[in-house]
């Protein structure tokens, strides 16, 4: 049976040690917190651990979008120009989907 | 809240994303009612928690799938613009829809789906017609094999009728941010019936995908601060963890078992949600 291909390998190292990455960033984040006792974020001296779990679970939004941008290189450096403008497009539209969010986040908020 | 408590969601993350993984979807479906019930957690941060799961299964489940060749990743960032603009079009349509209607909509779905898995198999996979069916898919080199092994040996599939699993994938994508859960519950029926991938190539191939659709919205509630940090860390460790153990046994699994164990995962899902579209609330899910 083939083997997997270089971009299949590059995505299963890039989503594996990011994820691994990041909970270890969660699990240490948490970590450091409990040992004061409570991982509530009402204890203030717990609240300067809290940004490293914090930082974790943005790592761990940003995995999917690095992953299509890595696709988009791989594609583009294959000249694959029309699997290129499908990683394109699925950016543009995460990136609205943000920008919409964002804007109803402080609309809700306003 | 304690540290017991955090265990709790730990323990919770672990066996919901298992199971998910096992069937090619994120947890979010079952961590959302878990939450909520027997946590009491507030829907929303239990949404915020449930939305980094979903990453957390896909990411986390998507390195064994990968080198064992079962993601078909050109297909994957194909459907994905379709997914991703299903899900901006679900969250511009949020709000103006009611909760009821969207229930009773994914019910008809689940069961839909269950009932298509049900019948309708069998001769399709080996019957590979004329090369009409695949035009779209052709042109975009989609085709690929994967490795069976059962068989010990690669098996050739091609991708059938893209623009219907594009329209499908649409509105997955639209349904899922609409209810606010992963979708690959939809995804995968989606790419079985539409596109007649083998179920492995369709789990493994979801799995990849609905990190994508997630991470649009988990980005927004980031932002806005509905990720909790104390609920949803151990819920996304949790998962990583449940999503690795899941994806190693659906390799091993068999085809038929996967198939009877997704439909009945479907049937129990669309009970539930036909008894909140009609105010009926078993799990005690608030709208």
């Amino acid at each position: 049976m083939t083997a997997a291909s270089p971009l299949e390998r590059s995505l299963a190292r890039l989503l594996n040690y990011g994820t691994w990455l990041a909970s270890a960033a969660i699990a240490a984040g948490l970590g450091l917190v409990a040992m004061h006792g409570s991982i509530g974020a009402s204890h203030p001296e717990n609240v300067s651990w809290m940004w490293l779990a914090t930082a974790g679970i943005g790592l761990l939004i940003l995995l999917p979008v690095m992953r299509v941008l890595l696709m988009l290189l791989f594609f583009l450096y294959r000249r694959d120009y029309r699997l290129a403008l499908a990683a394109v497009l699925v950016l543009t539209i995460i990136l609205t989907g943000v920008v919409l969010g964002l804007r109803t986040a402080s609309g809700a908020a306003g | 809240m304690d540290i017991s408590f955090a265990w709790w969601l730990f323990a919770v993350a672990v066996g919901t994303s298992a199971l998910g993984g096992m069937l090619g979807m994120a947890s979010g479906i079952f961590i959302v009612p878990v939450l909520t019930i027997f946590g009491h957690v507030e829907m929303h941060k239990a949404i915020g928690a449930s939305i980094i799961s979903v990453i957390a299964c896909s990411c986390g489940g998507a390195a064994p799938f990968l080198n064992s060749r079962l993601t078909n990743v050109r297909l994957a960032i194909v459907l994905e613009v379709a997914t991703t603009l299903g899900a901006l079009t679900g969250v511009l349509l949020a709000g103006l829809i009611p909760i009821p209607y969207l229930f009773f909509l994914f019910a008809v779905i689940l069961f839909l789906s269950a009932q298509q898995m049900l019948s309708k198999r069998g001769a399709v996979l080996s019957a590979n017609t004329g090369a009409d069916c695949c035009r779209w898919a052709g042109a975009l080199k989609l085709h690929s094999t994967y490795p069976d092994l059962a068989l010990a040996r690669d098996v050739d599939y091609q991708v059938r009728r893209l623009p219907a699993g594009m329209g499908l994938m649409y509105g997955a994508g639209l349904i899922s941010a609409l209810l606010g859960i992963g979708s690959g519950v939809l995804k995968i029926p989606a790419m079985d019936t539409a596109l007649r991938l083998p179920i492995k190539v369709s789990s493994a191939t979801s799995n990849f995908m609905i990190g994508v659709t997630a991470a649009a919205s988990a980005g927004a509630y980031f932002m806005r601060g509905s990720v909790i940090t104390a609920i949803a860390g151990p819920v996304a460790l949790g998962s990583v963890i449940g999503a690795v153990l899941g994806a190693r046994i659906l390799i091993r699994l068999s085809n038929e078992k996967l198939r009877l164990l997704f439909i009945v995962v479907l049937m129990i899902l669309g009970l539930q949600m036909l008894l909140e579209a009609f105010g009926i609330h078993l799990m005690g899910r608030a709208a």
